[in-house]
Order: C-alpha cells, then sequence, then structure tokens
C-alpha cells in the first residue's frame, strides 16, 4: 500500500510539496510571500501560504472559484493589507513600502476596471500620467498600447461601447502602460472566447519570452496553467495544495488515470470492489464517477472490468488517460476543480455562467 | 512590438505627483460630469425651480411684513445650498467603485488621498459653476443682489465650500458601503437640517425649541453669511460665522471619507 492511500498523509504530503522551493540567499525574487493570511470576518480567505516566483518566471495561480486567487492578488498589489504574514514584491514590501511596490508592478484584476465614460485612449492617457509620464509620453506609449492589443481602431470609442473581449485586451494594455517589469494578471482570459483566449494567451507568453517580464497569473483554467505556467500553485481554501511545474506535477502522480462511469446506487459496492485492483494507488470517487490511480496502464482496464463484473456492477464506460492538472487537484484537495468539464465545454465555444464571489 | 519603457521616460517625483494626479483626477471627473447631460442639465432646473417658485408665491407676503425688504435675494441663497448639498461626489464614486475603476485608481503610485482630493475639487468646481449660472439667471429676472456684482463670487464660493462638507459625507459612505442607496439615505437622512435654520423665515420670526435648533445648526450660518452678500448687505461678522462653519465642518466629513479609504484597505 502506498503511503497516500491514508488520507491523513495527504495534507502532509503536499505542504512538503508545496513548500520544496529553493531560496537562495541575497537573490532578488520578484515575489517574495511568507505566512500570508487574509480573513473576512470568520472566513479566511488566505490561510497561510508561502511561495517564490524568480525574476522573469511565468507564474500560475490555480484553483476553483472561491479559492484565494483575487485576494492573495490584491494583497500582493497593495489593495489589501494581510491579516497576517509578510510578502515583497519588486524588492519592497508590500505593507511598509507600498508606494515602491506600484511604481513596479502593472496589474489587470479580474474586473477590468473602466471608465465607460472615457474613450480607450483617454483611459489610458490618464494611467500613464498618473503613473509618472510627462509630456509627449502618455499619448505615444497610449497609442503603442493600443496598437499592441489591437485596439487602435477603437481607440476613440467611449469604453461603455467595448465588447467583453475589448474590455479585457484595455486592461492589459492599461496595465502595460507604463513598462512594468512585473505583471499580475487576475483571470485575464475569463469569460472571453476560444479565439480571443488565445490571443491573450500568445501576447502573455510573447511578453515573458521576448521582454522578460515576470508574470503572476491566476486562473481556474487547468489548460491554461499547463501552457503557460513555468510554475504553478495550486491553491484550494486559501492553502497551496501543491507546487511545481506542471510536467512535475503530473508526473508525481505517476500513475494513470483511470475513469469509470458506475451507476449511483452501486457506487460503494464498485469502490469496495476496486480496492482489490493490482497497482491501485489511489480511488476518488463522486456521484457517478470513480477515479483510480493506477500503475499497469491498459491491463487495468481488463481487471477493473472484471472486478466490477464479480459484483454485478455494469461499467457505463471506461476511460484510460495519463494525469492531468486535474488530476492532481483531484489528488490534492478529494474533488475535481470545479468546472473543469464545463471548462471543456467553454473550449469548445460554449458561455458558462460564473459563480460571482461576494 | 516593446512594451518597455526607455528609462528616461518616467522620472516620477513624488513632491509634485501629488499635485499632478490631483488635477488629472479632477479633469477626469470634471469630463465625465459634462458627458451625463442627463444628471448635470436638471441640476440646473431644480435651483431655479426652487428659486422662482418660491420667491413668486412669497414674495409679497414676506414683503409685506416689513421683515426683508427683497425676498429674492432672501431665499437665493437657499436655493443654491440645497442644490449644493446633494450627493453627486458620492454617486460617482460607487460608480467607479462598482466598476473596479476605483481600484485601478489606487493601483497608481501617487498618493491615494489624490483620488479623493481630485473627485471632491470636481464636484467643488461643478457645483461652483452651477451656482454661478443659477445666480446669473436670477439677476437676469430682477433680482437686487446688494453687495452688487464683486459679491457675487465669494457668496457662490462660500456655498460650494458648503458643498464640501455635503461631498465629505457622501464619499464616506460611498468607500465604505460602495452602495449607491446608502449614499443617498445619508444625504436624505440630512437633508431635514437645511430647513431647521433661517431659510424660509428669519430667526427673529420664530419661537421656542425651532428658534435654539436652527442657532445650533452651522448650515444657519452658512445662509446667513450668504445673505450678507445677496440680501442684508456686507456684514464682516455673518461672514466670518459662516466661514468659521465650513471650516469646523468640512475637516470632520472629509475625515470621515478618509478614515472609510484606509478602511477599505483592511
Ligand atoms: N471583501 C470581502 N469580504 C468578505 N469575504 C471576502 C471578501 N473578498 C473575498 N472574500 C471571500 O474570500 C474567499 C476567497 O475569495 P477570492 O475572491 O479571493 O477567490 P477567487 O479564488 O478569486 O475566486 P474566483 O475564481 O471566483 O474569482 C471567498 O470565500 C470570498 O467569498
Ligand atoms: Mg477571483
Amino acid at each position: 500500500m502506498q503511503f497516500w492511500q491514508s488520507t491523513g498523509d495527504l495534507p502532509k504530503y503536499f505542504a512538503r510539496a508545496a513548500a520544496r522551493y529553493d531560496r537562495i540567499p541575497g537573490h532578488m525574487y520578484a515575489i517574495e510571500v511568507e505566512g500570508l493570511k487574509k480573513v473576512f470576518g470568520n472566513v479566511e480567505a488566505v490561510a497561510g501560504i508561502d511561495l517564490i516566483v524568480s525574476e522573469g518566471e511565468m507564474f500560475g495561480f490555480l484553483g476553483p472559484n472561491g479559492a484565494g486567487k483575487s485576494t492573495t492578488t490584491k494583497i500582493l498589489t497593495t489593495l489589501l493589507r494581510p491579516t497576517a504574514g509578510t510578502a515583497r514584491v519588486a524588492g519592497f514590501d508590500i505593507v511598509t513600502h507600498p508606494h515602491e511596490v506600484r511604481l513596479s508592478i502593472g496589474v489587470a484584476l479580474q474586473e477590468a476596471g473602466l471608465d465607460t465614460l472615457a474613450t480607450g485612449r483617454e483611459m489610458l492617457v490618464l494611467l500613464a500620467r498618473l503613473q509618472g509620464l510627462r509630456g509627449g509620453q502618455p499619448h505615444k506609449r497610449a497609442a503603442a498600447m493600443l496598437d499592441l492589443v489591437g485596439l487602435s481602431d477603437a481607440a476613440d470609442r467611449r469604453l461603455g461601447t467595448y465588447s467583453g473581449g475589448m474590455r479585457r485586451r484595455l486592461d492589459l494594455a492599461g496595465a502595460l502602460i507604463h513598462g512594468p517589469k512585473l505583471l499580475f494578471l487576475d483571470e485575464p482570459t475569463t469569460g472571453l472566447d476560444p479565439a480571443s483566449r488565445h490571443a491573450i494567451w500568445e501576447e502573455v507568453a510573447r511578453l515573458n519570452r521576448e521582454e522578460g517580464i515576470t508574470v503572476f497569473l491566476t486562473t481556474q483554467y487547468l489548460e491554461e496553467a499547463d501552457r503557460l505556467a513555468e510554475r504553478v500553485a495550486i491553491i484550494d481554501h486559501g492553502r497551496i495544495v501543491a507546487l511545481g511545474s506542471p510536467t512535475e506535477l503530473k508526473s508525481e502522480i505517476a500513475a494513470d488515470i483511470l475513469t469509470l462511469a458506475v451507476p449511483e446506487e452501486s457506487m460503494d459496492v464498485a469502490k469496495e470492489a476496486l480496492t482489490r485492483l493490482p497497482g491501485l494507488k489511489e480511488i476518488q470517487s463522486d456521484t457517478k464517477e470513480l477515479t483510480l490511480f493506477v500503475t499497469g496502464g491498459s491491463s487495468a482496464i481488463a481487471s477493473a472490468v472484471r472486478l466490477l463484473h464479480e459484483v454485478d456492477v455494469t461499467v457505463g464506460s471506461v476511460k484510460l488517460s495519463s494525469p492531468t492538472l486535474d488530476e492532481v487537484f483531484l489528488r490534492a484537495t478529494g474533488s475535481r476543480l470545479e468546472g473543469a468539464e464545463q471548462q471543456q465545454a467553454e473550449t469548445d465555444g460554449k458561455k458558462r455562467g460564473r459563480k460571482e464571489a461576494s | 512590438m516593446s512594451v518597455a519603457l526607455a528609462p528616461h521616460a518616467r522620472t516620477y517625483r513624488r513632491e509634485t505627483e501629488f499635485f499632478r494626479a490631483t488635477y488629472y483626477v479632477a479633469m477626469r471627473e470634471i469630463r465625465n460630469l459634462i458627458r451625463t447631460p442627463a444628471a448635470f442639465i436638471p441640476s440646473f432646473f431644480i435651483p431655479l425651480f426652487f428659486f422662482f417658485v418660491q420667491s413668486g408665491s412669497l414674495q409679497r407676503l414676506a414683503e409685506r411684513s416689513g421683515q426683508v425688504t427683497d425676498y429674492k435675494a432672501f431665499v437665493l441663497p437657499v436655493a443654491i445650498l440645497f442644490s449644493v448639498s446633494n450627493e453627486g461626489a458620492g454617486f460617482n464614486m460607487v460608480t467607479d467603485i462598482e466598476r473596479g475603476y476605483f481600484d485601478k485608481l489606487m493601483l497608481c503610485p501617487a498618493n491615494r488621498l489624490a483620488v479623493l482630493i481630485g473627485t471632491v475639487g470636481a464636484n467643488f468646481a461643478g457645483v461652483l459653476f452651477r451656482s454661478l449660472i443659477v445666480t446669473a439667471i436670477a439677476l437676469a429676472t430682477g433680482l437686487h443682489f446688494a453687495t452688487g456684482i464683486a459679491g457675487i463670487l465669494p457668496m457662490v464660493f462660500l456655498a460650494s465650500l458648503w458643498g464640501l462638507v455635503f461631498a465629505g459625507i457622501a464619499m464616506a459612505v460611498a468607500i465604505k458601503t460602495a452602495n449607491a442607496q446608502a449614499v443617498q439615505g445619508s444625504i436624505v437622512f440630512l437633508f431635514p437640517l437645511l430647513f431647521l435654520t433661517t431659510s424660509f423665515a428669519p430667526r427673529e420670526a420664530m419661537t421656542g425649541w425651532l428658534k435654539v435648533a436652527v442657532g445650533y445648526n452651522p448650515i444657519t450660518y452658512i445662509l446667513e453669511g450668504m445673505r450678507s452678500f445677496s440680501a442684508y448687505g456686507f456684514d464682516a461678522t455673518r461672514i466670518a460665522k459662516g466661514v468659521l462653519a465650513v471650516l469646523i465642518m468640512a475637516p470632520i466629513t472629509m475625515g470621515l471619507s478618509i478614515a472609510a479609504l484606509r478602511g477599505r484597505l483592511k
């Protein structure tokens, strides 16, 4: 039996994984977070997180609704004060030197904060001025950033007339207007259609690759974290439950994923029977699906079906796959990343209503 | 295309940045004021309507009583004062907070107070402009202004300063609650105070508790200060009392909005 099969060990295992970073003394980090906590009334939105982001890194912060992504982002960008813990951004303490932090960062929050009565250009010019650009610079920069995000044609239209995707892009332009070396993006592609999403991905990847901009990006999309981030922190209920490069995290699972659709009423029987499966590392169930972490690949399919046949459980469908970040999340938290299935649907072009954290 | 900025392109001078930020925030606020004519234009009609209806209906009666000589000059400050005591600054701030634009401003390196002062400043300018127009129209329709043309600006200025007191409350509630109803509620709650003054009759004509309450209401002193310019003729004591009322009240309500701003970060 593997040690993580007893669920008691799971939190410890992932806590160790989460703390696994190499802090080099004297090295300048873009972001350093220690024991960060934020409590709202009786809600512990951020429950003590530690992480380090190196300069030039593309860091993903992946978690379901209400995990604490936005709260963390707001603390790191000086919009909220932490309840406990410390953080340094661009080398400055966020509580004692918020001014220096703000001078160093570009931020696009989850809600694109736009002045609907202003035109795109007017808003960017104002932001440039408030960022300390003078003379002809604000206009020059505004034009350049509008061009960068492909909004030159709409530049002189009021923001109230922009579509959701255009608003997101303008927000990104605003975050870049003063040429920051460190960029915070809170769910930059939520609510966008696949084409706009890919456009943002490409641009963010380019900024990181070609211009060396450090990116701290939150997302609830596995695919986004997987594609973009060099390292991912998976956050759930205010805690980091896994941390590492996507490849690393997936290989840590060291197993294939066998998914079996089983009638709800036979779930318990099925689960019991499958514990005898050779090569089983872990088993997770929800109402209509069993997820098995197995070694032995395709031979496990036959064995599993046989075991279920012996206890008279009919199997709806069987799927064997390599682990994704969803399984990493499942292993760490016992539940699938909320909306993982819908996300697939959304990627296929459908829209999904998002639960608002309020 | 590169987003990197040439090293010399951005010279952030903290000392001057506060004033620049205040100015740009104020200009944006004024621009938005002008771009919402549906809210801006009615704000002219309400004081004018009040002025004409009030003076039209009561002028004869009041002047015959012998206690006021020119009822129009007596009632104009009331019309202006009512119109400056509004929640406009708070409403706009609620909208900004709801849209996330306020956070955007808070993310800028400029001192956050600049956002508050810029908003208040723009509101002040708007109120001043509106009050001047209202006074000009009143003059054009036969009002006799006691201290002449030179007295108009100081009177309007005093009224607009009082507008800051209300703006401070509206903004404090706006920042604290981010709720338009709450902002409106706070002003509605204070509105009766405007009546507990000498707005419709001189203090000498009052009796009992009303007379006492009116004496404790700072708005009475603003109103009387304004009337020194429009109706009574220059009266340094009255004006000083009005200015004093603002000097006491404005820091209190502005302090409330600063406290609300601080609290927002918690
Ligand atoms: N100002 C607030 N007051 C009270 N509770 C809050 C506040 N902000 C956030 N929370 C709570 O803190 C928790 C974390 O919220 P947060 O917005 O950080 O989540 P998130 O990971 O960004 O979620 P989403 O994907 O929905 O944006 C939630 O339970 C939320 O309700
Ligand atoms: Mg969020």
